[in-house]
């Protein structure tokens, strides 16, 4: 069997892949008392006195390479931001690996080259080390592992809901994925849809730093909410409720998720982070949040319970199972 | 003297069998016993030979009507015994269920009988005007079950102890009420009581549900096996605050009327009439007449027929008392796609801004049941919902491969009108209706149903498990689930192939066939959507041989919800200019259908079709009339109502499909037919014209694809199967096609043509290919 685009949607089909083809001819993944490849979090940690180092890596290939609100460059530095970040970690450097095509325009990679240098202000982290390589690729590839530090014990899993939890996602979903889609077929905007590409460190260290425990956090990327709130669920082995008319879409990503058929809750975010968070805590969470520029629309979308597995939400017409998105939805009403 | 014991197996309880069998072996002078023995009745008789032959004739020619007896066995007993001595006399023994085997069965609801009937209606009798009132030939038996053998304590029957009337009928052979495991009367049994929605009781009498009705309340009646949604019909202004109340703005509601008023409102035929009246009491799809206007109004149905149902309890039949309403709406309480609620807390709480008042009882529903529904095709009485009346009484095939089966099959179905089944032996055991399994509620009512069916059928294991082909049915999920748990093995079977396998199980025709499977949408072999498919069966394998040509469905499950989405991509396809075509229609936005040809051209979020539902879709948007589905099939529903409506010649329409149908490698090309109806739209053409040009056009062309197919094998059989072939005119045409051939037509008699009949089919299709 060959690689499919399927392998790459970030679905059940691409969780084969992983788990199968690639995780399981893998023997050494894990440090002692770290966090290791198979539990395939956002990253992984390596202990070292009591601090841990979190380690992730993330490659990146976009079409097109610039886009409403960003570019690859600024997807590189905040993708892998965002993973440390999830992990409850501190970034802390990057490295940047550019695979170029021959003909690329050098005036292109001096835009993304600014564009990354702004995205690590932004974050507040340092390129450390990098690699350039010309070679026969499509277009350009970024790859960018990240370096973030955690005391000890303290990094957050998305495997750590607990019975009772409040789920809060810190803001408008579907943005990305959305404007990725139009602007790659080139559809003609009239519209402020923009990708919400930030690096949500900041974000996630403010609640942290309140002295707030949040107990499972993923950013959802690939396969959007949907992907990121049943992985939470089915490593916690719980289930999560959540409210339709309680999660944060604009009327834009709205209007044209119903105009194509695509539901928001399985388009690609790439600055949110959804997080699982004791009840007596969440509304001083949604209070810090909500005060931050990235978390203003955060919105409380549900809880977690040990009534159901997987993920429900509750609409005007009943419950509807939230399934892990297996790339473009198949037609299943008569 | 001589003693035999003889055991009898079929529907054998809760049908008056045991007092049946203790009178014709008190006419016949014999002694012994009988005795129940969970899933089958136990005999013993000893007396003269001959006498035990009449008894043996008697058994066989005067069973109790509902009853049904697949196999008598029968033992001669050791003479030595002294049965005589031990059998002092001919008594019924307490059920036996020490010997439990695997098979058994629960026979359906059935509706009052006329004795207890006469008792409701007689002032002065001790059950008058009760709604319960029940006997062994009547009343609940599926809905009231919680587990075999069918005894009073094992139905939800036991919260009600018999006072001492009742006792002594329950205990006399002689009584009609013998063993009657539902029976009560007012003292004893259940209770009604009518609340406000705030579940304040605030009547016992049925008298002011009826005044509330005639009032143009809107009430929720819990019934035998369900709850239903109830108002009057004499005013609109109920009927549309109903709709109002249930966003159901255009499905036509099912009604509940009386025998004697039928041909007020409905041409109803004998066929019809058979079906309406028997002890299954189904909702039947009748023809209105031209007096229907007189009575209802197009708010009850806007189509050009209606649902009805007669009475089928005494709490119906006192509805109808002190009162001229000729028919209430009576519609299943739920939301639309959620189960029925039946139960009191729930029917408050979810029908709490439906209803305005609520006749409830204290007994519990075990089994929900919804009402069964048929509607006569090709001169038969085809069913849309198989369920009240008829679940979960088992389906036999006897065809020899299928005949011998050993194995315990669960089939779980498609999605949508989603019904489970549960092969042991030959006998399919068809869950009741359950819905659309999409929706969570629902999805769990079918796990419960299916665990339900296990129990009621004393079945022990399952050793395999058969489901749809589409990877993100939650049936399909819920198979791999069960599967895994139970490491039982999991086939899935294409939804079409399904449709085939189901139609010739129902028929046990298992010659080579062509059949043709139309409906909305089933996932394909090839992984896009199927649905206009002609299959060739032969030598025992089935393959697809043709099919409607294959369309983009722009925008997955948005393009059956909008037909608009259908026929822009069609005439896209044509290369016509749909912008200003679809805007002329005025219903999307300028950007919504910006995006929409942005998704066409660009090919995001599209799937293949060849789905006839789709096509009918297209049409029935291009002549404007419905651009939202609110309703399973809504848009070619409404179609085929409009069709109907046409009077001119129909060798015209023939002339005109026949220029316009084109085939090619067996693919019937679609854009041409979309294409052809538009220019018949600008030609200022009657749209029952057109609409009934789509019909026979798709009718005429899948017939042409299956009778060539079925020539060139040689074939005899063609069948049609799936849900748009409850379309009268599509179907009743194609079985014209074929018999104008000396074709033989197979359709459908005991499953329905449309989803409900797929799980059937996917376990015979099991069957057909395993060993
Ligand atoms: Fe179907
Ligand atoms: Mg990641
Ligand atoms: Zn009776
Ligand atoms: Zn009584």
């Amino acid at each position: 069997m060959n690689i499919t685009r399927m392998h790459g949607a970030g679905g059940t089909v691409m969780q084969k892949l992983i788990k199968e083809t690639i995780l399981g001819n893998l023997e050494n993944t894990k440090i002692e008392g770290g966090i290791g490849l198979e539990s395939l979090d956002d990253a992984s940690t390596i202990p070292i006195g009591d601090k841990e180092i979190v380690f992730t890596v993330d490659g990146h290939t976009v079409h097109p390479i610039f886009f409403p609100g960003g570019d690859i460059g600024r997807i590189s530095v905040c993708g892998t931001v965002n993973d440390l970040s999830v992990m409850g970690a501190k970034p802390v450097a990057l490295s940047l690996s550019i695979v170029l095509p021959e003909g690329f325009d050098i005036e292109k990679l001096d835009k993304i080259m600014k564009s990354i240098n702004e995205a690590c202000k932004e974050a507040g982290v340092a390129i450390i080390t990098g690699d350039t390589k010309v070679s026969n690729v499509d277009d350009i590839i970024i790859s960018s592992a990240g370096i973030g530090i955690v005391d000890s014990g303290k990094a957050v899993r998305d495997c750590g809901m607990k019975e009772g939890d409040v789920i809060i996602v810190s803001g408008n979903i579907g943005e990305h994925g959305l404007t990725i889609l139009l602007s790659r077929e080139g559809f003609e905007f009239e519209s402020e849809l923009k990708s919400d590409v930030a690096p949500v460190n900041g974000l996630v260290q403010s609640v942290l730093n309140a002295g707030f425990e949040i107990n499972a956090m993923k950013d959802p990327t690939r396969g959007g909410l949907a992907d990121s709130l049943n992985e939470m669920a089915e490593k916690s082995d719980l289930g999560i409720l959540i409210h339709e008319d309680k999660i944060p879409i604009s009327d834009e990503v709205q209007a044209i998720g119903e105009a194509l058929g695509i539901d928001p809750l399985t388009v690609a975010n790439e600055g949110k982070v959804v997080m699982s968070v004791k009840e007596k805590d969440s509304e001083k969470i949604l209070e810090i949040l909500t005060a931050h520029p990235l978390g203003k629309n955060a919105k409380i979308i549900g809880n977690v319970t040990s009534e159901h597995k997987g993920v429900l939400m509750e609409t005007i017409v009943g419950k509807r199972i939230v399934d892990t998105p297996m790339g473009d939805p198949i037609p299943r009403v008569c | 003297m001589t003693a035999k014991r003889i055991d009898v197996k079929g529907i054998v309880q809760g049908v008056g069998f045991r007092p049946f069998i203790y009178r014709i072996a008190k006419k016949n002078d014999l002694k012994g016993y009988v005795k129940n023995m969970g899933n089958y009745v136990e005999i013993v008789v000893s007396g003269k030979l001959n006498n035990i032959d009449a008894f043996l004739s008697d058994l066989k020619l005067e069973k109790p009507p509902l009853s049904k007896i697949d196999n008598i066995s029968i033992e001669d007993i050791d003479e030595n015994e002294n049965l005589n001595e031990i059998y002092g006399d001919f008594t019924i023994k307490l059920s036996d269920t020490s010997k439990i085997e695997e098979e058994g069965t629960i026979p359906p609801d059935i509706s009052i009988c006329d004795e207890c009937l006469k008792e409701i209606m007689d002032k002065k009798d001790r059950r008058s005007d009760y709604a319960f009132t029940a006997c062994t030939n009547c009343g609940p038996r599926f809905t009231v079950i919680e587990k075999l053998p069918y005894d009073r304590e094992n139905t939800s029957m036991k919260d009600f102890p018999l006072c001492k009337s009742c006792i002594e009928e329950y205990k006399n052979p002689e009584d009609r009420r013998f063993h009657a495991q539902a029976t009560c009367c007012d003292i004893c049994g259940p209770e009604l009581f009518i609340t406000d929605d705030s579940g304040k009781i605030i009547s016992n009498d049925i008298c002011d549900a009826v005044k509330f009705l005639e009032e143009g309340k809107i009430l929720a009646i819990k019934g035998i096996g369900g709850t239903h949604l109830v108002c009057s019909i004499n005013s609109d202004k109920s009927v549309l605050e109903l709709r109002k109340r249930l966003n159901r703005p255009t499905q036509a509601f099912a009604i509940m009327s009386r025998e004697e008023y039928l041909d007020l409102f409905s041409k109803i035929d004998e066929n019809e009439l058979n079906m309406i009246k028997s002890p299954k009491k189904p909702i039947v799809a009748l023809k209105k007449n031209e007096l229907y206007e007189k009575y209802f109004s197009e708010h009850v149905s806007n189509l050009n027929t209606i649902g009805v149902m007669l009475p089928y309890s005494g709490l119906h039949y006192l509805l109808f008392e002190n009162t001229d309403q000729i028919a209430y709406i009576m519609t299943s309480a739920n939301l639309p796609g959620l189960p029925m609620s039946i139960d009191n807390e729930q029917i408050l709480e979810k029908l709490e801004n439906i209803a305005d008042y609520f006749l409830l009882h204290n007994r519990k529903i075990v089994n929900r049941c919804d009402d069964s529904v048929l509607k006569e095709i090709n001169g038969k009485m085809e069913l849309l919902r198989r369920s009240r009346g008829f679940a979960p009484e088992p389906v036999e095939v006897n065809y020899k491969k299928i005949k011998n089966n050993s194995k315990n099959i669960l089939a779980l179905g498609p999605e949508l009108n989603s019904v489970a089944c549960l092969v042991k032996n030959n006998k399919f055991y068809l869950t009741q209706y359950i819905g659309n399994t999409g929706k969570y509620e629902t999805f769990n009512y079918l796990k419960d149903a299916v665990e339900n069916l296990i129990k009621i059928t004393n079945t022990n294991k399952i050793d395999a498990i058969v489901c749809d082909l589409h990877p993100s049915f939650n049936s399909t999920i819920f198979a791999k689930e069960l599967g895994e748990k139970y490491k039982i093995p999991v086939t899935q079977v294409q939804h079409h192939e399904s449709h085939c396998h189901s139609l010739m199980g129902d028929s046990d025709i298992f010659e080579n066939n062509v059949t043709i499977a139309i409906d909305g949408l089933g996932y394909g072999n090839d992984g896009n959507i199927w649905g206009g498919e002609v299959f060739l069966f032969k030598n025992g394998k089935i393959e697809r041989a043709g099919h409607l040509e294959e369309q983009i469905q722009p925008g997955a499950d948005l393009a059956s919800k909008y037909p608009l989405r259908m026929l822009a991509s069609i005439l896209n396809k044509a290369n016509l200019n749909v912008s200003e075509i679809i805007k002329g229609y005025n219903y999307f936005s300028e950007k919504e259908l910006k995006l929409i040809l942005f998704q066409l051209e660009k090919n995001i979020n599209v799937s293949k079709t060849t789905s006839t539902g789709r096509v009918l879709d297209s049409i029935s948007a291009l002549v404007s009339l419905c651009f939202e589905r609110t309703y399973d099939g809504e848009p070619s529903i409404r179609l085929e109502a409009l069709a109907n409506e046409y009077t001119g010649e129909i060798s015209e329409i023939e002339k005109l499909v026949e220029e316009s149908i084109k085939i090619e490698n067996n693919i019937l090309d679609t854009t041409s037919l979309v294409v052809k109806s538009l220019e018949m739209l600008n030609n200022n053409e009657k749209i029952e014209k057109i609409a009934y040009f789509i019909h026979i056009a798709i009718a005429d062309g899948l017939s042409k694809i299956a009778i060539e197919t079925a020539k060139k094998q040689s074939i005899e059989y063609i069948g049609i199967t799936g849900g748009v072939s409850y379309n009268k005119i599509i179907s009743e045409r194609i079985v014209e096609n074929i018999k104008k051939e000396s074709l033989k037509p197979l359709i459908h008699k005991r499953i329905p043509n449309g989803d409900g009949g797929i799980s059937f089919g996917q376990a015979i299709g099991y069957l057909l290919n395993s060993n």
